[in-house]
């Protein structure tokens, strides 16, 4: 018991470290480059979760939503994904749906409320899945060069892929201003419970107060990156069509996709059947 | 035809009430190596701007006179013309890295300028600054050292006539800073490029340059061959320049007389060694061992850390490290880039956790500690200082540790820190937007602020000009009487000898020697291996005598006599 205290009592800071945080990001951006997911064409996955993202929405048939539920969490098994987005993930269902069934049980209703909530936690799941595989299994470059392609703004897929490389460094400024704050402050002593309490408002009022150190940090490095964006030709490549057609030119579709559409469309397909049947 | 010809040229800042530059006329010849010296604010960055387009065309104001990059009028070529012209790396060059791995951002603004071949003209210019065989790489992964000949590469990959370096090695360990100038001189000799570097550092540039041009309040003094230029040691002092030590001790031994008049002044060791040859060594008396014992401060005892890394293994940092500081030391902790420093501190104050062994601190294990027993006992001074600002005015940063916890006479206490550093004038004032050298002191109030009983300080003197460096020192050197211990991280060798009494050197997660300066610096294994250097004085007297261990030009001067 007074293990199960000691660990509660580790602060969420502790637990949550901008260190752990910081990998985790980068290992969903960049660290699984080398699965079967990444491999595919960006232009192909956008296309696929097009389907997986809309589609359910409309259906309601369990077979259809089981079918499709189960490919994409085979897809999201091959894209890697990082821990932390699967936890994120596990959290947003229940806050989506599992609240439902308490407060149907809490209101008098019974387990036949299951069923028409299943559907519904199916439905949020496959197209959490399906995003979670296709964003995070894509590596943010290509991601905006897929984007890129079906004719989003150039300044929009740039976005994309300069947050990706700002994250981490903007984490270890935060987890630098954090750290002041740690060793110059001065938390409430938090051994008894209502301390606990204080001290768990005090972190949460530090994180808040870091970010104004955050934001003026940052600022002030963006100088530099604006005038070297504007020396390394940005501005000149946004209005400039055949730089679009060079980014592009990489873009490859290539047996692998064939088969990850046929299989996919074999698993609808299949679905489908076995609802009909039914 | 001259790279770059300027006539008359006189700019202001919107709305500044001050030209920034002052009637500038100077030509550039191709294929020179140049340096840039001056002041802080003396308009060498602004006048690189001018170089590249960005003013004016990117930063307006008021802009007069002619000049000619490369054959091109910049006020009537666009900025995208002249990148091709002009490359142009940051002294902050982290910032200017915009793509997740080398070779995008290698390629990314030939990519921009729509190069079909973009691709082989990022690997081109990569192997030409040294980065070959790390296309794939993260940005994230590089050293220091790296990731500057990546900015580098980005600038080289439109193979523009003149590259211009904004402080290239301010960050630098001597080793990597080597590997920058090597760079610069091979693309300065076989690839016909024109080299322009602001830098404060006479050593190189008396190994480097060809030509130094000192500037003043706005204006180009004067723009001379490099081994004339560095014999004018005066006009340099007065601009808070300070020529090679070997320079500096010919200087004060010809005024002392024991140098002719009419000789010029050595700038290199070897140049040291002919003109020094007359004289002889006088052994001083031997230095006093420093005492060892005491309480222990801080105590590494078989630590192991390794870091998580993106993919693939963690990667190792310290493997059964032991270490212990006393109460009562000077502690300097060297080594390359990349050696561990930064993280030894970051374990010291807890903010990292071992995977085996424990680091205590008086004795007591840092994990157990409270926070607020922990900030009374160590504190560590960033070498980012920004990142120590986390109030809208330095009096509020000052203050804020010893407010929080009610310090009787927190005001007090302010003040005196204020008066202390010097920045009771600033003190309502946000601490980014001080000098470099305000920072930094600013910083050092805030670290010192609870009278801890260890100071740990990364980098103190990094990204800092010499005149401001050596003030740092001073204050560094005026602490002593209110900090017990103190540890400091740092490439900054004349600081190490100055300042430390013992010098702990890292490589390889390990500790490999451990001592004081003598015994450290004699070593030679060790400072070949971990590619330390000492003071350009230190080896100077070395070479005149095997057994001359002096770490300053005046222990130089007193060391050696006329024969």
């Amino acid at each position: 018991m007074e293990k199960l205290t000691k660990k509660l009592s580790e602060n969420i800071l502790d637990k949550f470290s901008m260190d752990f945080l910081r990998s985790q990001v980068l290992k969903n951006a960049y660290g699984n480059d080398d699965t079967v997911i990444a491999a595919l064409d960006p232009r192909v996955l956008l296309a696929w979760y097009l389907f997986f993202g809309l589609v359910p929405w409309f259906v309601n048939d369990i077979p259809f939503l089981l079918g499709c539920f189960l490919l994409v969490m085979v897809t999201t098994l091959l894209a890697r994904v990082a821990g932390l987005v699967l936890f994120l993930f596990a959290l947003g269902v229940f806050t989506q749906t599992g609240y439902l069934f308490l407060v149907t049980l809490l209101f008098g209703g019974d387990a036949s409320a299951i069923a028409p909530l299943l559907v519904l936690t199916l439905k949020v799941a496959t197209i959490s899945l399906a995003s979670v595989t296709v964003f995070s299994g894509l590596d943010p470059d290509k991601l905006s060069n897929g984007l890129m392609w079906y004719g989003c703004p150039e300044r929009l897929s740039f976005s994309i892929s300069y947050a990706y490389r700002m994250l981490p460094m903007l984490m270890e400024e935060f987890q630098n201003v954090l750290l002041s704050y740690r060793l110059r402050g001065n938390p409430p002593a938090h051994e008894t419970l209502g301390g606990k309490v204080k001290y768990l408002i005090y972190q949460v009022k530090i994180v808040m107060q870091s970010f104004y150190p955050l934001m003026l940090n940052t600022a002030k490095r963006s100088r530099t990156t604006v005038e070297a964006l504007e020396l390394r030709g940005y501005r000149y490549a946004a209005v400039n069509k055949s730089v679009k057609k060079l980014k592009l030119a990489s873009l490859k579709i290539t047996c692998n996709d064939g088969i990850f559409l046929a299989v996919s469309l074999l698993v609808v397909a299949v679905a489908l059947l076995i609802s009909t049947l039914l | 035809m001259h790279a770059v010809e300027i006539d008359g040229l006189t700019y202001t800042y919107p709305g500044a009430a001050q030209p920034t530059l002052k009637d500038i006329s100077l030509q550039i010849e191709q294929g020179d190596f140049l340096a840039v010296v001056g002041n802080n604010g003396c308009g060498k960055s602004t006048l690189c701007k001018v170089l590249n387009g960005l003013i004016p065309h990117f930063i307006t104001g008021t802009f007069e006179g002619k000049v000619t990059v490369g054959g091109l009028d910049t006020l009537e070529s666009e900025v995208a013309e002249l990148a091709r012209k002009v490359g142009y790396v940051y002294q902050d060059f982290e910032n200017q890295i915009v793509r997740p791995t080398v070779l995008d951002d290698a390629s990314y603004s030939c990519l921009n300028y729509a190069f079909p071949d973009y691709m082989e003209r990022g690997k081109t210019a990569l192997r030409q600054c040294g980065l070959e065989g790390r296309e794939n790489e993260y940005v994230w992964q590089l050293s220091g050292g790296q990731t500057h000949l990546l900015a580098l590469a980005g600038a080289v990959s439109l193979q523009p006539d003149i590259l211009i370096l904004d402080e290239p090695i301010a960050q630098l360990d001597p080793m990597h800073a080597d590997r920058i100038y090597e760079v610069l001189r091979d693309l300065n000799e076989n690839h016909g490029k024109t080299i322009l570097v602001i830098e404060h550092h006479t050593e190189y540039i008396a190994d480097y340059c060809k030509h130094v041009m000192l500037m003043k309040d706005g204006r180009v003094r004067w723009m001379l061959p490099t081994g004339e230029a560095l014999q004018r040691v005066e006009e340099l002092e007065g601009c808070n320049i300070f020529p090679p030590q070997v320079t500096q001790a010919a200087y004060a031994l010809r005024k002392r007389g024991s140098l002719p008049a009419d000789a010029p002044l050595p700038t290199t060791v070897e140049k040291g060694l002919k003109a020094f040859g007359s004289l002889r060594y006088i052994p001083g008396p031997a230095a006093s061992a420093p005492e060892r014992g005491g309480e222990t401060a801080v105590s590494f005892q078989d630590v192991t850390l390794s870091y998580r890394s993106v993919k693939g293994e963690p990667r190792t940092v310290f493997q059964g490290l032991d270490l212990d500081i006393r109460k009562g030391e000077r502690v300097a902790l060297i080594g390359s880039n990349g050696a561990g420093k930064s993280t030894l501190m970051k374990l010291m104050v807890g903010l990292l956790r071992p995977n085996a062994g424990t680091v205590s601190l008086f004795g007591e294990a840092i994990g157990e500690k409270r926070a607020e027993d922990l900030s009374r006992q160590i504190s560590l001074v960033y070498q980012n200082p920004e990142e120590m600002f986390i109030k809208d005015s330095i009096r509020g940063d000052i203050a804020y540790a010893m407010e929080v916890r009610g310090i009787p006479d927190w005001q007090e206490r302010t003040d005196a820190l204020l008066s202390r550093f010097r920045l009771t004038g600033l003190q309502d004032r946000d601490g980014r937007l001080l000098s470099g050298g305000q920072m930094r002191r600013a910083s050092l109030a805030i670290g010192i602020a609870l009278d801890p009983g260890v100071l740990l300080l990364d980098e103190p003197t990094a990204n800092l000009d010499i005149a401001t460096r050596r003030e740092i020192m001073a204050v560094l050197s005026d602490m002593k009487d209110i900090i017990q211990t103190a540890v400091i991280a740092t490439h900054d060798m004349q600081l190490v000898c100055q300042w430390a009494e013992r010098i702990v050197v890292l490589c390889g997660g390990k500790v490999v020697a451990d001592g004081p300066r003598d015994t450290v610096f004699s070593h030679r294994e060790v400072t070949r291996l971990v590619g330390i250097r000492p003071p350009e004085i230190f080896t100077m007297a070395q070479a005149l005598d095997q057994r001359a261990l002096c770490y300053t030009v005046e222990e130089f001067l007193d060391r050696f006599q006329e024969g």
